[in-house]
């Protein structure tokens, strides 16, 4: 605890928790999108009915939530790989014992996918207004599902032995604890500023009509993103406060410290950002930068405060020995090289893509 | 020893290996979709590149649609499904998997990422791209596509036949297996078959097309059933390349693996044999109906496959490592020392429903060492199993476990489980009476001991070629 995270630990468990750390904040910038922007596409055609059609924002959310998910989906898989190396036996126990609970996350994500995908179809357009709020409605409560899940899952595997024993003998699947509902409330709280950052580039992408004006939509991305930061602040006050106080001094020790303050330093840049684009209803570049390298010294600090409060809850002494004996297993060359390969191809399908968007753009404009 | 206990849970009338097996055709039939789904749109844009063919273009379109639509949504789901089914089911196999290969995963995992962008990204702007580009994408999907293939291929084929792995600890030795290659080969077949399957439903639904562009489409795609021919010897090399019990219980040494052998192998043959005709027949039509059908046969085939994949590990999920029921063989030793469940903490759920503790011991040891391949009445039940044994027979027969059935592995606890598991097993048989009192076996615990030593700890395989010098009692 006298050494800043992951730094402190033998070094093959600093590096696996890195990896952790690194792949889990790419999974939940994916999935924030898709949390926070299902919950404000239901809301805005229940709130602004037909006339949803003129929010710029809602048009774009229906047409890139789908690929979110996707994105969310297989950007999970990577903390999935680090996470059973890393807690093995807390995270399995937390599955078997949440069962087809656990399970029906799989079927929900099938329908969230689809009802996405229906909102998206012309036909459903068409129809009756009803019908649409009963899909947006339907969309978000599936994704809302999904995160309580993994909440759930990982507060159970937090717990000691004696807890998942009690556990398993009442033979319900479903886990309560006291924090329950403030974590998964800093989650969803903390989703919507990460929407309206991705929201914001992609509204900078399209040509405003009006140029005095700005991009329509700013003003209310930025107020997305306001809320958001203020809603997270408070809901990590409330959570923060209903820790252990074992887990409290470690995370306010040297081990977590600097990351706290990170996520907090993050907050405090995002919002300026946010208030001066609100105030001068505009969007920039520079702005929206700075608003990211905020998000993502939020998001890191987040992330690694989580990391500090499970390291710091479960007993994992016996987990380091083979946290060593994965770290002799070869492949981590293959792994850097397909890496570099496959994110450089990426990379270049975008390129590729946005050189022809704006080449046809260009043609029909 | 640190043996450590998961809280399981049985899944009903359903066998285990049902579970595993029924995701896992779901995913690998729409994986294999995807892949060869991939391959022949490559094909079909070169088409439409080199040969100025809109025809082409426009069925490239309308299949890639149904791709995203299946593929990328039920496809990438149940991936992860059959990722937290395995852990339901054998935490351990998936954790040591893990352990071994992660780098491996991890590597399949930039493909996958790769895949996802370069697919949405011909779904979303193929409109405004020109051929060149349209096949560049394509193919960069098509190739990310067929590597997670080819590693998950690595890791999966490893489970059956680790190869040097086992004295080398080497993760390339355990990747490149014996059968790390014809099955590798044998699923990419597969995948073309399946996407030109799908395709001709794809062609008859796209609305719009004159029936002779549909012959046209439809006879393009059926190169694509060509490798098919291909398929007999691929299966002789791949069963060359298992081990010779495996092969034992594909070829009738097991009921259940023949039959599912039996339906993939048929499946094919109908598809091949209905392909083979229309070539000789040549400027054949396939409607819907029967293009479904052919779907239906690919997707039984892959459901054979898979299930005897599954299946042929047996006694082990990772061969010589793990057994089928997580017991390492280390580990089976030392617990017919201590008992298998002397240790585990998790209380029995039903035990209120058994009436003594001789009987709530036999259930956890089934628990623990039997439910992974048994349930009590319904598939695989051991009452229907064992209903009309004696109970000596019982005895011996559950001691001498890999004796009695090669693909089980030895039993792992002490006589005292053993006869308590063996009084459970009667007392199901018997109708599950609320008050039980042991039954008198005849056997006394030193005999069941002494049959217990006898066979010893090595596993079935190992002493199938041996004669059985048994006790007595059979
Ligand atoms: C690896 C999976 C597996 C495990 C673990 C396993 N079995 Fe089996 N067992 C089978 C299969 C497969 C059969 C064959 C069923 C058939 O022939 O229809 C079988 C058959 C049997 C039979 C009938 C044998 C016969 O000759 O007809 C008995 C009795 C039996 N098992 C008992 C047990 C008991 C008791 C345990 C636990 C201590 C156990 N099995 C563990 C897979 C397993
Ligand atoms: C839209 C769908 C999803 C949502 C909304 C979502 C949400 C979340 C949330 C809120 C957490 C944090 C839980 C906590 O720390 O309390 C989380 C963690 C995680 N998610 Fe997701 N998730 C989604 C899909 C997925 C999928 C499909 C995968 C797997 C491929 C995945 C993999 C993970 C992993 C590995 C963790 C870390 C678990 C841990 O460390 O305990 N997620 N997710």
């Amino acid at each position: 605890m006298e050494t800043p995270f992951p730094f402190g630990f033998p070094l093959p468990t600093g590096f696996y928790l890195t990896l952790y750390v690194a792949t889990w904040v790419i999974h939940a910038a994916f999935m924030n999108y898709v949390l926070a922007g299902s919950a404000y596409l239901g809301a805005a055609i229940v709130i602004q009915g037909k006339s949803v059609e003129t929010n710029p924002l809602a048009s774009l959310l229906r047409d890139w939530l789908p690929f979110m998910l996707s994105a969310a989906i297989t950007a999970g898989i990577a903390p999935l790989l680090f996470v059973q190396i890393l807690y093995e036996d807390s995270f399995y126990t937390a599955n078997q014992l949440l069962f087809h609970r656990w399970m029906a996350i799989l079927p929900t994500l099938m329908l969230g996918f689809y009802l996405l995908y229906l909102l998206k179809a012309k036909f459903i357009a068409k129809r009756s207004l009803k019908l649409r709020i009963a899909i947006g409605i339907s969309a978000f409560l599936c994704f809302a599902f999904v995160a309580w899940s993994w909440t759930e899952n990982h507060l159970l595997s937090l717990q000691p032995q004696s807890v998942w024993v009690e556990q398993y003998a009442s033979g319900v699947f479903r886990y309560r604890d006291s924090q329950l509902i403030s974590r998964l409330s800093l989650w969803f709280a903390s989703s919507f500023p990460t929407m309206a950052t991705v929201l914001a580039w992609q509204l900078m992408t399209q040509k405003p009509t009006d140029l005095e004006k700005g991009q329509p939509g700013t003003r209310r991305t930025a107020a997305l993103a306001m809320c958001g930061l203020v809603a997270s602040g408070a809901a990590a006050g409330i959570y923060l406060n209903s820790l252990d106080s074992s887990v409290s001094k470690s995370l306010f020790s040297a081990l977590g410290f600097p990351y706290l303050m990170l996520a907090s330093l993050g907050l405090v840049i995002q919002l300026l950002c946010w208030i001066s684009i609100y105030a001068r209803s505009k969007l920039d570049k520079i702005s929206l930068a700075i608003a990211s390298t905020g998000l993502c010294c939020t998001l890191t600090g987040f992330s690694v405060s989580r990391e500090v409060i499970r390291i710091s809850t479960i007993d994992w002494q016996n987990r380091l020995s083979a946290h060593e004996s994965a770290f002799r297993v070869g492949g981590f060359a293959l792994f850097l090289t397909s890496a570099v390969v496959c994110g450089g191809l990426i990379f270049y399908v975008i390129r590729l893509v946005r050189k022809n968007l704006t080449e046809s753009s260009a043609s029909h404009g | 020893m640190d043996v450590p206990y998961y809280p399981t849970h049985e899944f009903g009338p359903l066998m285990k290996g049902l579970i595993i097996g029924g995701i896992g055709i779901v995913h690998v039939f729409l994986a294999q979709f995807a892949i060869g789904g991939g391959l022949l749109m490559c094909y079909f844009q070169w088409l439409a590149g080199s040969r100025g063919s809109q025809l082409a273009r426009q069925f490239v379109d309308g299949y890639f649609k149904v791709l995203v639509l299946i593929s990328f949504v039920v496809g990438a789901v149940t991936g992860v499904g059959l990722w937290l089914t395995s852990i339901q089911i054998s935490p351990r196999t998936i954790g040591i998997m893990v352990d071994e290969f992660h780098w491996v995963w991890a590597t399949e995992w930039t493909f996958f990422c790769l895949e996802i962008v370069a697919g949405y990204s011909f779904y979303r702007y193929s409109r405004i791209l020109n051929d060149r580009n349209r096949l560049f994408l394509l193919a960069t999907y098509s190739a990310a596509a067929w590597f997670s293939l080819f590693w998950i291929n690595g890791i999966l084929s490893w489970q059956l036949t680790p190869g040097e792995w086992v004295a080398e600890r080497n993760v390339w030795a355990g990747f490149f297996n014996p059968s790390f290659l014809p099955s590798l080969i044998f699923r990419t077949v597969t995948s073309m078959v399946i996407a030109a399957l799908v395709a001709c439903i794809v062609i008859n639904l796209i609305p719009d097309l004159s029936r002779s562009q549909r012959e046209k489409l439809i006879a393009k795609a059926g190169h694509f059933t060509a490798p098919m021919v291909l398929m007999p010897l691929l299966g002789i090399w791949y069963m060359a390349s298992i081990p010779a019990d495996s092969r034992q219980w594909i070829m009738g040494g097991s009921v259940a693996m023949t039959m599912f052998f039996a339906l993939g192998i048929g499946c094919s043959l109908l598809i091949g044999g209905y392909a083979l005709f229309s070539l000789l027949r040549g400027g054949l039509y396939i409607n819907v109906a029967t293009a479904t059908l052919l779907c239906l046969l690919g997707f039984l085939a892959t459901a054979g496959g898979e299930f005897v994949r599954e299946g042929v590990r047996k006694p082990y999920t990772i061969r010589t490592v793990l057994y089928s029921n997580s017991v390492t063989p280390d580990e089976l030793a030392y617990l017919r020392r201590v008992g298998s469940v002397t240790n585990d903490p998790y209380p029995l759920l039903s035990s209120d429903e058994i009436p003594t503790d001789q009987l709530q011991l036999g259930a956890k040891v089934f628990r623990f060492q039997c439910s992974v391949c048994h349930t009590v009445q319904g598939a695989n039940g051991l009452t229907h199993l064992t209903g009309t044994w004696t109970p000596m027979q019982l005895r011996l027969n559950v001691a001498q476990l890999q004796r009695t059935k090669p693909f089980m592995p030895p039993f792992a606890g002490t006589p005292e489980e053993l006869e308590a598991l063996a009084q459970w097993i009667e007392w199901h048989n018997s109708g599950s009476m609320d008050d039980w009192s042991a039954a008198d076996s005849g056997a006394s615990l030193t005999q069941i001991a002494s049959w217990l030593d006898e066979v010893g700890t090595r596993p079935g395989i190992d002493l199938m070629n041996e004669p059985r010098v048994s006790g007595g009692a059979q």
